[in-house]
């Protein structure tokens, strides 16, 4: 008789902000075992925030997460005072999901005086209220720098998930699967994540300085004939991606897409990666994202050459540790 | 003119009553009858102190500059440690929308240097923040003057809060004038969420530089018992706008005329001891069938100018049934005071000036602070409105 070594599914009971509603639908439609829960969100005259917890007396001793999304820093304070009160409404345990941890991604510590916000937001997070089940899990999807990981004190259990195997599961369905290179635009991307892809053939790509410019140049790996994607942690401006995109074509790649995990995308940048129904070629065969930044997932929808993974799947079986 | 409760030297507002002094001030003043006026008041206290204290109306807002005894004129015996103190240096950085108030400060004493912060943000929206000159705070004693108008504010300034006490500096405090949240919120579901407990312990997890917890200075909070949502490593400063709110009365012509209303039981436990000397009017809401209406409860406004006076004001109604009320029971003059003129949605805008005229129609003036600076922009030349600055208390209170 085989002993059964899957634990029995524990019942999660999920709220979720508002621009990640339908990210919470998806997740609730990957098990039976995760329901949603609704919060009332309104504000006062004054901008400040007026919240409700719907079934406040039903959670206790239930498992309960939610669903966060700091886009902005205007979204983050209404959000913190639901993620502060939950745990303390005697539930069994507490599990707070930030798929995209913000801040830090652009701010450099170089000097005394710069100040990092990324830490701010640690700092704060660390601070959530422990429930009955101890520490606040805090689940984060592909942390910009894996040292963030350490901004986190002993009163949150940070669980640094990615999306790289969602990825995966989509370069198998290609076509072309056989002939797949994967780039990374910077020996940082590769060391993140190249242990991830161990059965493609890779590319490293870097950046040198050319007198005042920067430039992009092949550093390791032959691209010609392939359809090589590039795969980063994120996306702001699609700088980068571009100059690695012209690099690689310039190399012979016959195709060229691009992954990323969050599509942050701001002012509207995704625009420069659109199909244009001009004849032109196709900079960008792919460009797949997943739907850890609300705004740009609604934005992209339907436009080529954008596809949305979802990371709902992955988030729920999250739930279950 | 007789002298009135002084900013202390050390200043709390629990401590004001044994200032309390008698002496006969030595008025010199310069009466510009055109349209601003001066008036300079020295008084000595208990301790054989002598402070200036100024009023300047016609500057926007109304500058009451409190100038402590300076060392020349300041007796032997009154070389004590509390004059010592008062020449401890603090490094003053604030956020854009208070600069104003942080030149007011700064201009209140030598003491008080104001230092910059680069406010600016990354094209994700997220805050790129430098603190300008960040070894040159080591050492010393740094405050930071913040004020949270909207969520959407909190989050950089919350940065600079975390990051200042952790550059060495010998001590740190936060000036909050207006500690927002917790104004319309009722616990009373389980399920209803306390944005103020949110606000408090966020505050309560600022970092401890050396030099010990972190200094909250708040004034008139808007519900007491507030204060206990903080922790232990930031010690809460709790100050009032009241003083700057009888220095004023006292410089009105009908000083002698004046009845103080408040609009709840609530107001009136919070502020009569402040001021003391007023004869009072307590209102209350009363209900009839649906509706709430505001009644008086003790008091007699007949022949009065009659100042309403509360912590804050948002909508403005409350305030207004208020003024009907006094209104109609023969207040001859109504004005108003809140430390914080909330004023969501230009809700300033149904409060009218008198102009001389019936009390129903209008006030005579609308007191504010400049602790909400979105609304001292709004509201600035416009009567009834005049804005008392708290200049003065907060370079006071950063001497503690």
């Amino acid at each position: 008789m085989e002993i059964s070594t899957v634990k029995k599914n524990k019942q999660v009971l999920l709220y979720y902000c508002v621009e990640m509603e339908d990210v919470a639908h998806k997740i609730a439609s990957e098990s039976d075992s995760i329901l949603l829960h609704s919060i009332n969100w309104r504000s006062f005259a004054d901008g400040f925030p007026n919240l409700f917890i719907n079934n406040a007396h039903d959670i206790r001793g239930q498992h309960v997460a939610f669903l966060a999304s700091f886009s902005s820093p205007a979204v983050i304070f209404e959000q913190l005072s639901v993620i502060f009160a939950l745990p303390r409404l005697f539930v069994a345990s507490f599990t707070l999901v930030l798929p995209f941890f913000p801040t830090g991604t652009f701010e450099r510590m170089e000097e005394e005086g710069d100040v990092a916000t990324a830490f701010t937001m640690a700092r704060i997070i660390s601070n959530i209220p422990m429930s009955r089940g101890g520490p606040t899990s805090l689940v984060i999807y592909d942390i910009h720098a894996l040292q963030e990981r350490f901004y986190f004190g002993d009163n949150v259990l940070p669980l640094f998930e990615t999306g790289i195997p969602l990825l995966q599961r989509r370069l198998q369905l290609l076509p072309d699967s056989e002939n797949i290179v994967i780039a990374f635009p910077d020996d940082g991307a590769w060391k993140r994540f190249h242990k991830q892809l161990v059965h493609y053939p890779t590319v490293i790509c870097t950046k040198v300085r050319e007198g005042d410019k920067r430039i992009v140049r092949l550093k390791e790996g032959n691209p010609a004939g392939c359809h090589v994607v590039i795969v980063d942690d994120l996306v702001q401006s699609g700088g980068t991606l571009i100059e690695c995109q012209k690099v690689l074509a310039a190399h012979g790649a016959s195709k060229v897409s691009a992954y990323v995990t969050h599509g942050i995308f701001p002012k509207r940048s995704w625009e420069r990666f659109l199909h244009k129904n001009d004849g032109s070629e196709k900079a960008f065969t792919y460009f797949w994202t997943t739907d850890s930044c609300p705004h740009t997932v609604k934005a992209i929808a339907n436009k080529a050459p954008f596809e949305v993974i979802s990371l709902a799947g992955s988030i729920a079986d999250a739930l279950q540790i | 003119m007789s002298a009135t409760t002084p900013p202390p030297a050390l200043p709390s507002s629990q401590n004001t009553s044994n200032k309390l002094l008698n002496s006969i001030p030595i008025l010199s003043q310069s009466f510009n009858r055109k349209k601003d006026y001066s008036i300079r008041c020295e008084f000595e206290n208990n301790n054989s102190q002598r402070w200036t204290v100024g009023c300047v109306s016609g500057t926007d807002p109304i500058h009451i500059i409190l100038k402590p005894p300076s060392f020349p004129m300041a007796s032997a015996t009154a070389l004590s440690s509390s004059t010592v103190k008062n020449a401890k240096r603090v490094c003053l950085f604030y956020c854009n929308e208070m600069k104003d108030l942080a030149e007011r400060i700064a201009s209140q004493s030598d003491a008080i240097e104001l230092r910059s912060i680069t406010w600016r943000t990354f094209e994700d929206g997220f805050p790129n923040l430098f603190i300008s000159n960040a070894h040159g705070i080591r050492g010393q004693h740094v405050a930071f003057l913040a004020s949270f108008s909207s969520p959407g504010v909190i989050f950089e300034q919350l940065s600079v809060i975390y990051a200042l006490p952790k550059l060495f500096v010998s001590s740190f405090t936060l000036v909050l004038p207006f500690f927002p949240t917790g104004t319309s919120e009722r616990m009373e579901d389980e399920g209803d969420v306390a944005t103020a407990f949110t606000l408090a312990r966020i505050l309560s997890n600022t970092p401890v530089p050396r030099g010990g917890p972190t200094s909250l200075v708040i004034f008139d909070i808007h519900a007491l018992q507030e204060r206990f949502y903080f922790g232990d490593n930031i010690l809460p400063c709790f100050e009032s706008g009241i003083p700057l709110l009888l220095n004023r009365l006292q410089q009105l012509p009908d000083s002698d005329n004046i009845s103080l209303a408040f609009p709840d039981d609530g107001a009136w436990k919070r502020f009569h001891k402040q001021l003391q000397h007023f004869p009072m009017i307590v209102c209350a809401k009363v209900r009839e069938g649906d509706q709430r209406i505001v009644r008086i409860k003790e008091g007699d406004p007949a022949g009065r100018h009659v100042v309403i006076v509360d912590d804050l004001v948002q909508s403005g109604g409350t305030l207004t049934e208020c003024q009907k009320v006094l209104a109609r029971h023969g207040a001859q003059k109504i004005s108003a005071y809140v430390t914080h003129g909330i004023f969501p949605n230009r809700s300033w805008q149904r409060f009218n000036h008198d102009k001389g005229g019936s009390p129903e129609n209008g006030m005579t003036y609308f007191w504010i602070t400049d602790s909400c600076p979105r609304t001292v922009k709004e509201v600035k030349d416009k009567k009834p409105f005049e804005v008392l600055s708290l200049a003065a208390p907060i370079a006071a209170a950063l001497q503690i």
